[in-house]
């Protein structure tokens, strides 16, 4: 087995809050599937046959049931509780005695139709330390619930700075982590003359990382998340040992550079041979060798096209829901669903399993979950609804997200609003942006 | 720190001009002393061909017309060399004109003077008389007026690189420099010499443009070679503290929210392009001249045109001039070039080197990395490696030169002695100059002690230079101290103008700010006050400064709201409510006389950069009057008085201001008239 897959579920969705509180985050309805079932897929799908699964007690059983019936992996469910304010890195280290190889950590909000193997052939051409996914980020178009305007862009952006072949990782940092300027030290402008430096990118938070990094973590405590501390301190790392070695042997650098030799991707004896005698070369301009030497080497697989999204927000969550049809081959509507032949069903709509659409009812570019009943004459577009909901005749909803077993009263009219879970909506309600 | 609108360019530029070069001949540094002592740098033979016929050839092989060399330093002798050259012939497709002058001390003088003669008409090359290029700007031309026909009068420059990677030889690291850009736009945001630098260091504000991709390099080689707009000239008249490119590049660069322009670069991949900037890059030039890296300029090419340049080139890069003769046993290994009438003795081993014409050199002689210029005598047994030896030289019988070693014009070393790494011998003393000066304060009874030890200085020292040798060793020009000495200079130098330059730039932009805010929010003018002078005691401005940029930042006030494009009349009525707006924030400031006359200059500095508004010149004056701003006495004395350019004796012919005076005269009349009453 040359990787091992994590999938990370034990975040809260603390930027959605409006639909985690009912529904843990790796259960949020998608396309009618778990938001979970998307990196699994992906997973099964490139071959993997086991899989460490890191989640919470409240979500452990439906994701067990769901490994079971929807995949073939065979499934490692590791609980963490929720309120222990776990980071990524720290689960990581949670589970270090059931790691016996090198790691894939994937994260569980990621929706993608990326080539993983792009990926995994870097990591594996390089030998690297860590080699990574990110996608150049998306604009949400569709209007969100809840939101009056456009999404203010005055997020931190983070500044990705890349080697000329676009995939050495050789610069990180958040805007919000810089002060008044951006540092880069010299040596590495001698080594990667043109570094591109990138803004407009999302990481996908799919890692590769070598196994010496698990142990990494567990000497160091103080990381506790991957994305936030171990990877700028990794890209960092990069080409912090050939400036330690220029100082005094003191007994800290020598320590330091133990631990930095220790998380370095060791080449062994046959490898490293074979990278002297080989006229192969990672760079050109100067006489260096390969790597300049360097053992630690971080990459990045960026996708200039194709779908790659992380459902971390509400904005992100609608527009997941739009594309998902495109990634599984299942019929749109679940044969089970019982639609009169006198409704609308749009092509670009899903419905799941035992619904039931009624005469004259119209869905177009929705999602309908599991066992919602749509009575005469009523009108959506746009919008999400849940599993059991029940919306009466007549009603009109309009860009909108409707929680699992809420009530739309009939007539009533709804436009870009979230009706949470088990909500009553009164037929005379007129919503509108609330 | 001024914008400048040049009107005139925007509706002459759709038709073509002949393309303009602009050619400084002086290097304003003393890098090549000893050896330009007596010759200056620009005609310091490169591979047997004056430097400054390099750049010419450059100029006049990418499709320049006319070129302006401005000489300063020995311009008798580049003249009288130009003169005598093909350029000067009647035939040439690239008329030179000479223009010298021995006030030039920077590139500053050079484009002010450009500016003050109205010496260029459209976009020009700078570039200076010691660059060695085959780059053909064409492209860059061509994508340097797309930009400016794009967006008018934004980018003023376009530099011009070559890629070659960190360690290449023909990058030293004291030329160094790195470059943040914008990927899509070709924008330099950042500009910067590395040297001494650990690390690098990019302000944050530079990434906030609406790009989402930068490029870092560090792979780049700055020719020295710019595309300007005529701005260029303008911009340095306007800055008097602008004195090299790098100190106009980084104001721009600084100063871009406020003045507007943009640079841009352009990477040439192929092309070949090097300043002679000190020795180390003369040798490397030298040698990619002689390994035909800067083909069609190959030393056998002869492109100067001159009689006895001819010379034939065989394989292993070994050129031979007419009349060379090479002893029995002698080898010639590669890259060699010997000029005319050059005799060489027998069992010679020349390799990797350039020797001139009509040289002499004995048997058993051994040549690596030698450059050895015209009339040079080297007796056998001479052991020379990379090291310069200038017109006639002696060396005599087993002199051995090490690495780095220099001997200028004249000079003669030996019998058997051996020369140091990095020894540089001349026959000017060291002290000389220093010398000449103190002689001029010394009275006449200096004490002869200090004569006696002078003419003991005088003699040469047999240890140094060989008991037949003639010449004074030059201890502070070894190559390494020199760097370092120019980097000192640029320490003193370089950053402190820059921090002043930009601490008063961040103050203007304060002001505008606070005006700005004081205009949407409706402050007080009391508050505005208020404001002013805490920003005055942030960044430690006088008092006087304060008054300059709170009048410009006022006049350019209308142009910052509506664009610079905004009509005369419309402009003035604009500014006429703001003056009366913000009248009692100027009572503050402008009090004493020398107030108001500070107030007038920045006003008349303001209008010669915005011809096309001096209409609205007489309405401000006006209204200053008006509001007891300015008193009519002051507001004469500086008509009468202040005349500094050629374009302010223009200024004050303006028939609206003449008409202004006028008025003001006849109402001092009439006031004085009513008091005799």
């Amino acid at each position: 087995m040359e990787l091992q897959a994590v999938v990370m579920a034990a975040g809260g969705g603390s930027r959605m809050m409006d639909l985690t509180y009912s529904i843990p985050k790796p259960l949020l309805p998608i396309g009618n599937k778990p938001l979970i079932w998307y990196p699994l897929s992906l997973l099964e799908r490139v071959g993997f046959e086991e899989v460490i699964v890191i989640t919470t007690k409240e979500a452990q059983k439906e994701v067990q049931k769901l490994l079971l019936t929807e995949t073939k992996l065979k499934p490692d469910i590791v609980c963490v509780q929720e309120d222990a304010d776990m980071g990524t890195a720290d689960a990581l280290r949670h589970i270090q005695q059931k790691i016996k190889t090198d790691v894939l950590v994937v994260s569980c909000d990621l929706i993608t139709d990326a080539a993983l193997h792009e990926v995994v052939d870097l990591f594996r051409v390089h030998n690297a330390t860590l080699s990574m996914l990110m996608s150049k980020a998306h604009e949400f178009t569709e209007t969100v619930p809840g939101q009056k305007g456009k999404k203010k862009a005055g997020e931190q952006r983070d500044f990705v700075g890349v080697d000329d072949s676009g995939k050495r990782l050789l610069f990180m940092a958040n805007e919000a982590d810089l002060d008044e300027d951006l540092v880069i030290r010299k040596s590495i402008m001698r080594r990667h003359p043109r570094m591109h430096i990138k803004t407009g990118l999302v990481d996908a938070h799919l890692y590769c990382l070598k196994r010496s990094v698990i142990d990494f973590l567990a000497e160091n405590k103080s990381i506790s998340s991957i994305r936030g501390e171990l990877v700028p301190c990794l890209v960092r790392k990069q080409f912090s040992k050939f400036s330690s070695l220029q100082k005094n042997k003191e007994e800290p650098n020598q320590n330091m550079k133990k631990k930095d030799n220790h998380i370095a991707s060791a080449d062994d004896d046959l490898l490293e041979l074979a990278l002297n005698r080989s006229c192969w070369n990672d760079h050109r301009g100067d006489m260096c060798g390969a790597y300049h030497g360097g053992k630690l080497r971080c990459y990045v697989h960026i996708m200039e096209e194709g779908m790659c999204y992380r459902v971390n927000t509400l904005a992100a969550y609608i527009e997941a829901n739009r594309l998902a049809s495109k990634l599984f081959e299942e019929p749109a509507i679940h044969p089970s669903a019982v639609i009169s032949e006198r409704s609308v069903v749009g092509s670009d709509s899903i419905i799941g399993t035992y619904c039931q659409i009624a005469e004259k009812a119209s869905v177009k570019r929705s999602t309908i979950g599991a066992s919602t009943t749509i009575k005469e004459k009523a009108k959506i577009t746009n919008s999400i609804i849940m599993n059991g909901v029940t919306i009466e005749e007549g009603c009109n909803i309009q860009g909108s997200v409707i929680c699992s077993h809420a009530t739309i009263c009939r007539g009533a009219d709804i436009k870009y609003c979230l009706v949470g879970n088990s909500q009553r909506v009164e037929a005379e309600g007129d919503q509108r942006l609330p | 720190f001024t914008a400048v609108v040049a009107i005139k360019w925007l509706t002459d530029g759709e038709e073509e001009q002949p393309l303009q070069a602009v050619l400084v001949a002086d290097s304003f540094n003393r890098r090549f002393f000893p050896i330009s002592k007596d010759q200056p740098r620009a005609l310091l033979p490169l591979a047997n061909v004056a430097m400054i016929d390099y750049t010419l050839e450059f100029l006049t092989s990418t499709g320049v017309q006319e070129t302006f060399v401005f000489c300063c330093w020995m311009s008798n002798k580049i003249k009288e060399h130009l003169l005598k050259s093909k350029w000067c012939r009647p035939t040439s497709p690239n008329v030179v004109r000479i223009i010298t002058s021995d006030l030039y001390r920077s590139l500053g003088d050079v484009l002010r003077d450009v500016d003050a003669k109205a010496l260029v008409r459209s976009d020009f090359i700078l570039v200076y008389g010691d660059v060695v290029s085959n780059i053909d700007v064409t492209q860059a031309l061509q994508e340097h007026r797309q930009r400016r026909k794009a967006e008018k009068n934004i980018s003023v420059m376009t530099m011009i690189f070559k890629q070659s990677s960190p360690g290449h030889k023909s990058r030293c690291e004291e030329d160094d420099i790195i470059v943040a850009m914008d990927s899509k736009t070709k924008r330099v945001l950042h500009y910067q010499r590395t040297q001494g630098l650990k690390k690098l260091q990019f302000p944050m504000n530079i990434f906030h443009s609406v790009s989402d991709e930068f490029e870092i390099r560090y792979d780049l080689l700055d020719c020295h070679i710019s595309i300007c707009s005529p701005q260029v000239a303008e911009l340095f008249t306007d800055n008097f503290d602008y004195q090299t490119r790098n100190d106009f590049v980084r104001g721009i660069l600084v100063n871009e929210e406020i003045l507007g322009n943009q640079i841009h670069l352009y990477v040439t991949m192929d092309g070949y392009g090097a300043r002679v900037s000190n020795l180390l890059m003369y040798d490397a030039v030298s040698s990619d001249m002689v390994r035909r890296w800067i083909y069609p300029l190959t030393p056998e090419a002869n492109f100067t045109d001159r009689k006895g340049q001819e010379c034939t080139h065989s394989r292993h890069n070994v050129y031979r001039g007419a009349g060379v003769s090479l002893g029995h046993g002698s080898h010639m290994a590669e890259n060699v070039l010997i000029g005319r009438d050059t005799s060489i003795g027998a069992n010679c081993h020349i390799s990797n080197s350039v020797i001139g014409s009509n040289c002499t050199i004995g048997d058993n002689v051994v040549l690596d990395r030698a450059y050895v210029w015209n009339g040079v005598h080297i007796a056998s047994g001479a052991v020379i490696r990379q090291s310069v030896l200038c017109d006639g030289v002696k060396v005599k019988e087993r002199v051995t030169l090490n690495r780095q070693c220099v001997l200028a014009y004249n000079v003669v070393v030996g019998p058997d002695i051996s020369l140091p790494e990095g020894t540089v011998v001349s026959m000017h003393h060291p002290d000389e100059e220093d010398e000449e000066d103190e002689d001029e304060f010394l009275s006449d009874g200096a004490d002869n002690s200090s004569n006696q030890a002078k003419t003991k200085l005088k003699a040469f020292s047999a240890a140094e230079v060989g008991a037949e040798g003639k010449g004074y060793i030059w201890r502070p020009v070894k190559q390494d101290d020199t760097e370092d000495d120019e980097l000192v200079q640029c320490l003193w130098g370089e950053t402190s103008s820059c921090i002043t330059t930009g601490v008063y730039a961040v103050f203007q932009t304060e002001v505008l700010g606070t005006l700005q805010r004081g205009m949407e929010e409706n402050i007080s003018c009391d508050n505005l006050v208020l404001e002013i002078n805490s920003l005055k005691y942030a960044y430690n401005i006088t008092l006087k400064e304060v008054m300059q940029v709170l009048m410009r930042v006022v006049l350019e006030f209308p142009f910052q709201q509506q664009g610079p494009q905004l009509a005369a009349v419309q402009y003035c009525a604009l500014l006429l409510r703001l003056l009366k707006k913000w009248a009692p924030v100027f009572r503050n400031y402008v009090k004493r006389a020398p107030d108001q006359m500070d107030c007038l200059e920045s006003l008349e500095e303001f209008f010669l950069e915005h011809e096309t508004h001096w209409g609205a010149m007489v309405k401000v004056l006006m209204e200053l009057y008006q509001l007891d701003i300015l008193e009519e006495e002051l507001i004469m004395r500086w008509f009468s008085d202040g005349v500094t350019s050629a374009k302010s004796r223009q200024l004050r012919k303006n028939p609206g201001l003449l008409k202004f005076i006028q008025w003001l005269e006849e109402a001092e009349d009439e006031s004085s008239e009513e008091d005799g009453q």
